[in-house]
């Protein structure tokens, strides 16, 4: 099954199970959706349900917001991550703080979804990567979910949570196909995966570079003779630092890869967690692999050159051993 | 477009080097082949010669500043260029923060080259002192990762007697555990200092009571040479298991060649040159003492290079006989006097210095019959070697008789020697020195 | 000469008149009116003893009163149902207390205590009661129309008879979120009011400094979204034009842009210097002060006496003098409270991690309160900072808590800094 098939799988297991959750978003239902996660809702759930918003992403979000606290559960799509921004407001100020500035009375059981990434050639103001955009606020879950099934596992756990939640998909991984289970429930956030198992090198990957991370982890076995441990956080809020920690205990080095920002990433942030909770533990500096430092170029070999590959995640895991 | 001059790698086990005398100055002539500078490497004092034509235009690592290998030492240009480094710009900074500023320096220096050349020269001398004492990078702090920190800390390993195999020479875990292995003669440090004492704070003894009883303590900064011989001994005892075997060498033989010898050949052979081609020859019986440890594997050489040890300068340099086994005894006379002369003139170079697959260590000259040395990492064995002597000894027809004697004593590495392995060799070195005469051929 | 102007348009196009409010609505009966007076009365003086209590380092941040605009408050909030939902702007006392707040747990927010409505995480402009279905005063301009047409859409989409009423000042109808708010509402048909509370500023800017339309009731027609207008210094007619509003919106699924035309005749903050605007023309507005006109009709058709008045004024003396000294007795929330309620725990997030900056320790959550040592510590030296007055009542607190429990160890000695005037 392909990853926006176990989205909308989710959302329509979801739509099936509360009459309280329905959706909503630019474009969702008429035209099926920008990236076709909700194809085929409109007709099965009718109007109400799903349904189509003008261009307004702050007030988007902001109904969503008010609606959830109403004891509605509302799942706004938003078409790119970079939208978001005209839509910050509401997260921050509202969805986000809400139930911690009312002493507790209103909860907003929200969620946002919204996909990020380069790849395709969409340029600086539909290609970004803003999970810790979204990391930085507390208030907020954010979901960074890497494989078919736990998209599924996620979204489904992001709809039944009491909390709103930034569920960040990614564009190059709507079309990627992995095992779903039949019948699968809602996952936890808050769990790592562990998508490979190694003693030498603790390589994090975030989003879609949970994927690159396996595939340098390979290279790194097969032509360097050094078995990585993959870990995929799936949720950043709440953070499995335990699993992390674990591993870099185990491996004493940590990678780690992200196709957003260097400057007050996710990267940033775990790499001081590390330091701080296993300092003693370090062999070598916690490195960080991230996109350029720049605006998402058009042109493809830029584009290409301006976020993380395998190379750049071997290159990086071998530095920690040796000069290169 | 002026050319870097970086610090030079002159030896295998190099990672930093210090200036240590400038033959070009800034602004004079340099030819491509011709000695430039003076560095200190590890292991030897080297003249680096520039490998370009040019002008010296710039000065970036003053005479006594220490730098890892690879960073930028010196541009070369045409004449006239002007320099353009970021350190240039610091130090015309520095310059005018100076009590007695010459105003029209920067002025200067655009227009008169010779003329500012003294000047910046002076200015730059405090520097070297303010690098020794701050340097992060290798000076004082040995550069470990934290894991090993703590590791070394619990098993009371000292981080400076391990050598570090991770990026840039840092000490990672798998030192430690390699370090552990080899058997822990460090000294265990009491678990109350570790806890009440900071890390970095090891390092020095506290200053109050035992100094008062030790008198005034002069502290003296070690050369680069016997930072890296105190390094290395560490290492060595803290790493190899070693054990002792004790033997008596009859010599007379050998006194009685020389005698022969002396007549013959100029110059005529050492004791100790003798001791060297006999173990050369056993050497190529026993492959394994010609061998050595290293990261779980025993490493058999092929060539025979025995090192010899030689006091010099406060320090313990062991320039290599290479291929000892196929050079005649003349020859390894020729080689080894040829090597003390460089080593006590201070220009033995570093490929003269390393290489080496066993060591004789000979104290016989200082009257010392017997006694140990340690192994020089990662060799499988050290000979050492006591004083002649002569010594009654019971001969075959029962008759009590005068002997040269000469104790030898070899130090093993466990991982790689058993008893048996050192002792046939040992045996085998004395055959060949109680019936000397194959030595000669 | 604008500024003239302007007033006394609003004047002439509001029902009202300086000396007659209202008089083209007949009075209600004496009960409602004594309950509409009665909650004038007792905003005004709460509000006025706030700006005391602030002044007197009580309350902190910044407050905004809404004296003067009393008559908009309780006029609207007397049309909506009980069910109704109402969200406000940050200058909302007299709209929680308007909705049955208690005006003690008001005041205990803002004084920052752990009784107060939002449980001394809000402040004076984020209350909140979801009992009461007032969702909420809003510190962003603009802020809360998202959240009102999204709370309209709960009505519309579990088909209540519920309505939502929206209460902005002038400032907010210049925000993105109006017009998208009022599309969003028009196109799905929404039942909500959408109530420009125009008291005449945003912030210190003058209506026609900052819109290029000045008949705000206008300014939702091209979204679809009718405008009307009132005289919101006539507890009557906003009344009588909330409860049409109401009406339509409910009924008609017709969302609906109602003006109020008022005057705050305090700052914009306590800290607010009023340089914008002279006195002449506050005292010109104070001439049609909304509780004094309509007092005045109300004796003038002899259903009150003065002597009721007085009463009702002294009733609401007593219950603001109960509030302050509620609020006053009312702990500080417990430190390590700090953490509890940012996240709703359950069965998918049990627990999760905050790192304090200033600590290595991780939080864990709130069901891990227990987080440590270190990050409580860190909680109390931080809170050492906090005003003189807090300090102090935090010590005097730690020595009455210390002799109940017979425990000999006080407080950390506080640090407090300088107290701050506040300000905007």
């Amino acid at each position: 099954m392909r990853y926006r098939e176990a989205l909308n799988q989710a959302l329509r297991e979801e739509l099936e199970a509360d009459e309280r959750v329905f959706i909503m978003g630019e474009d969702i239902g008429v035209f099926q959706g920008a990236f076709k996660v909700t194809a085929g809702l409109l007709e099965e759930f009718g109007d109400k349900r799903v349904r189509d918003t003008p261009i307004s992403e702050n007030t988007i979000v902001g109904v969503g917001v008010g609606s959830a606290m109403a004891g509605l559960r509302p799942v706004v799509e938003l078409m790119t991550i970079n939208f978001a921004l005209l839509a910050l407001d509401q997260i921050v100020n509202h969805a986000a703080a809400i139930h911690y500035m009312f002493g507790g009375q209103a909860k907003v059981p929200l969620v946002v979804r919204m996909p990020q990434g380069g790849g395709h050639q969409l340029g600086p103001t539909h290609s970004h990567s803003l999970e810790a955009m979204f990391l930085h606020v507390p208030g907020l879950l954010v979901a960074v979910p890497s494989t078919a099934a736990d998209a599924k596992g996620l979204l489904k756990a992001a709809i039944q949570d009491d909390n709103p939640v930034i569920f960040i998909e990614h564009e190059y991984l709507y079309g990627q196909r992995g095992e779903v289970p039949e019948n699968g429930g809602p996952m936890r956030f808050g769990e790592a995966a562990v998508r490979r198992e190694g003693s030498d090198v603790t390589v994090v990957g975030i989003s879609r570079m949970a994927v690159t991370a396996e595939r340098a982890a390979e290279r790194l076995a097969h032509e360097h003779e050094l078995e990585a441990e993959v870990i995929d956080p799936r949720t950043l809020r709440p953070l499995d630092l335990d699993t992390i920690l674990e591993s870099v205990k185990k491996t004493n080095r940590a990678v780690i890869v992200e196709e957003g920002w260097p400057h007050g990433g996710v990267g940033a942030n775990l790499a001081a967690l590390i330091q701080e909770q296993a300092f003693d533990y370090l062999d070598a500096p916690v490195a960080r692999v991230t996109g350029a430092d720049v605006p998402m170029p058009y042109s493809k070999p830029l584009e290409q050159a301006a976020f993380p590959h395998e190379e750049h995640v071997v290159q990086a895991c071998l530095a920690l051993f040796k000069d290169l | 477009m002026a050319t870097d001059v970086m610090m030079p790698r002159l030896s295998d086990s190099m990672e930093e080097g210090t200036v240590l005398k400038w033959i070009v100055e800034v602004g004079g002539e340099v030819k491509r082949g011709e000695p430039l500078v003076e560095i200190e490497t590890d292991k030897a004092n080297m003249t680096y010669e520039a490998d370009t034509d040019g002008v010296l235009i710039e000065v970036l690592a003053d005479e006594g500043q220490t730098l890892p290998i690879g960073e930028v030492i010196a541009r070369i240009g045409a004449p006239g260029e002007e320099a353009g480094g970021g350190r240039a710009e610091e130090e015309k900074e520095s310059a005018s923060e100076e009590p007695e500023p010459e105003p029209e320096a920067e002025e200067k220096e655009a227009e008169e080259e010779p003329e500012e050349e003294a000047e910046p020269e002076r200015e730059r001398e405090p520097e070297p002192a303010r690098a020794a004492s701050s340097d992060g990078g290798g000076n004082g702090r040995v550069k470990a990762s934290p894991v090993a920190r703590r590791m070394a800390r619990e098993m009371g390993l000292e981080l400076a007697g391990i050598s570090g195999t991770g990026p840039g020479g840092r000490i990672v875990k798998a030192d430690i555990e390699a370090a552990a292995k080899g058997g822990g003669t460090a000294v265990k440090e009491r678990e109350k200092e570790e806890e009440q004492a900071p890390p970095t704070s090891d390092v020095r003894p506290p200053t109050s009571g035992a100094d008062g009883a030790k008198g005034e303590v002069r502290t003296q900064e070690l050369t680069r040479l016997q930072r890296t011989v105190s390094r290395r001994m560490a290492e060595s005892k803290a790493t190899a298991p070693e054990f002792l075997l004790n033997m008596e060498i009859d010599m007379s033989g050998c006194v009685e060649l020389r005698e022969r010898l002396k007549e013959v050949a100029e110059p005529a052979p050492s004791f100790n040159d003798m001791v060297v081609k006999a173990c050369a020859s056993a050497l190529r019986e026993f492959p394994r003492v010609n061998g050595a440890y290293r990261d779980g594997q025993w490493e058999l050489y092929s060539r025979i290079n025995v090192g010899v040890a030689v006091a010099a300068q406060d320090t313990l340099i062991v320039p290599t006989i290479f291929d000892a086994d196929q050079k005649s005894l003349g020859m390894i006379a020729r080689d080894a006097r040829a090597l003390i002369g460089k080593v006590r003139d201070g220009n033995i170079t570093p490929p003269e210095l390393s290489g080496g697959t066993f060591t004789v260590s000979n104290l016989g000259m200082y009257g010392i019959e017997s006694f140990s040395a340690v192994i020089n990492p990662p060799q499988a064995a050290i000979l050492a070697v006591g004083a002649l002597k002569k010594k009654p000894v019971v001969d075959e027809s029962g008759r009590i008789v005068a002997r040269d004697m000469m104790a030898v004593t070899l130090v093993c590495d466990h991982r790689i020697l058993y008893g048996a392995d050192g002792a046939e060799f040992l045996a085998r070195v004395r055959q060949l020195l109680e019936q000397p005469l194959s030595l000669a051929l | 000469m604008a500024r003239e102007a302007a007033v006394s348009k609003e004047k002439s196009t509001g029902n009202g008149t300086a000396d007659g409010a209202g008089a083209q609505h007949s009075l209600p009966d004496k009960d409602t009116c004594h309950a509409v007076l009665a909650k004038m009365m007792l905003i005004r003086r709460f509000e006025e003893r706030a700006g005391e209590m602030y002044a007197k380092a009580k309350i902190g941040g910044f407050l905004h009163l809404c004296i003067g605009e009393e008559a908009t408050i309780v006029g609207s909030t007397q049309a909506m149902r009980d069910t109704d939902y109402l969200l406000s702007t940050y200058r909302e006392h007299g709209q929680a207390i308007a909705r049955g707040t208690p005006p003690k747990t008001v005041m205990a927010e803002l004084f920052g205590r752990v009784d107060g409505c939002s449980k001394g995480r809000g402040g004076s402009m984020h209350l909140f009661d979801m009992e009461r279905r007032f969702l909420g005063g809003y510190g962003i301009v603009g802020g809360n129309l998202p959240l009102a047409t999204g709370v309209a859409l709960q009505c519309e989409y579990n088909g209540t008879e519920d309505a939502v009423v929206c209460m902005f000042g002038d400032g907010a109808t210049n925000q993105g979120t109006f017009g998208e708010s009022m599309n969003m509402a028009a196109l799905w048909k929404l039942p909500v009011v959408f109530m420009v509370i125009n008291n005449q500023f945003g912030m210190g800017t003058a209506l026609e400094r900052h819109s290029a339309v000045t008949d705000l009731s206008k300014k939702a027609e091209g979204y679809g979204v009718p405008g009307s207008r009132c005289d919101g210094m006539d507890v009557l007619d906003v009344h009588s034009a909330t409860t049409e509003a109401l009406r339509k919106a409910r009924e008609d699924r017709q969302p609906q842009l109602l003006e109020a035309v008022t005057y705050r005749f305090r700052g914009h903050s306590m800290a607010d210097p009023e340089e914008y605007r002279s006195k002449d023309e506050v005292e010109e507005w104070r001439r049609r002060d909304p509780i004094a006109s309509f007092s005045k009709r109300l004796v003038d058709e002899e259903m009150f006496s003065e002597e009721d008045l007085e009463k009702l004024d002294q009733e609401a003396m007593a219950t603001v003098d109960e509030a302050v000294q509620f609020a006053d007795n009312s702990p500080f929330p417990d430190l390590d409270s700090l953490y509890d309620n940012l996240y709703v725990l359950g069965e998918q997030v049990r627990g999760w991690w905050s790192v304090d900056e200033r600590s290595p320790e991780p939080h864990r959550g709130e069901r891990e309160r227990e987080a440590g040592r270190v990050p409580h510590e860190l909680a109390e030296a931080g809170a050492a900072y906090a005003g003189v007055a807090e300090a102090q009542e935090r010590k005097r607190r730690q020595r009455q808590a210390d002799e109940e429990h017979g425990e000999g160890e006080g407080e950390h000695a506080a640090d407090p800094r300088d107290v701050e005037g506040g300000g905007d």
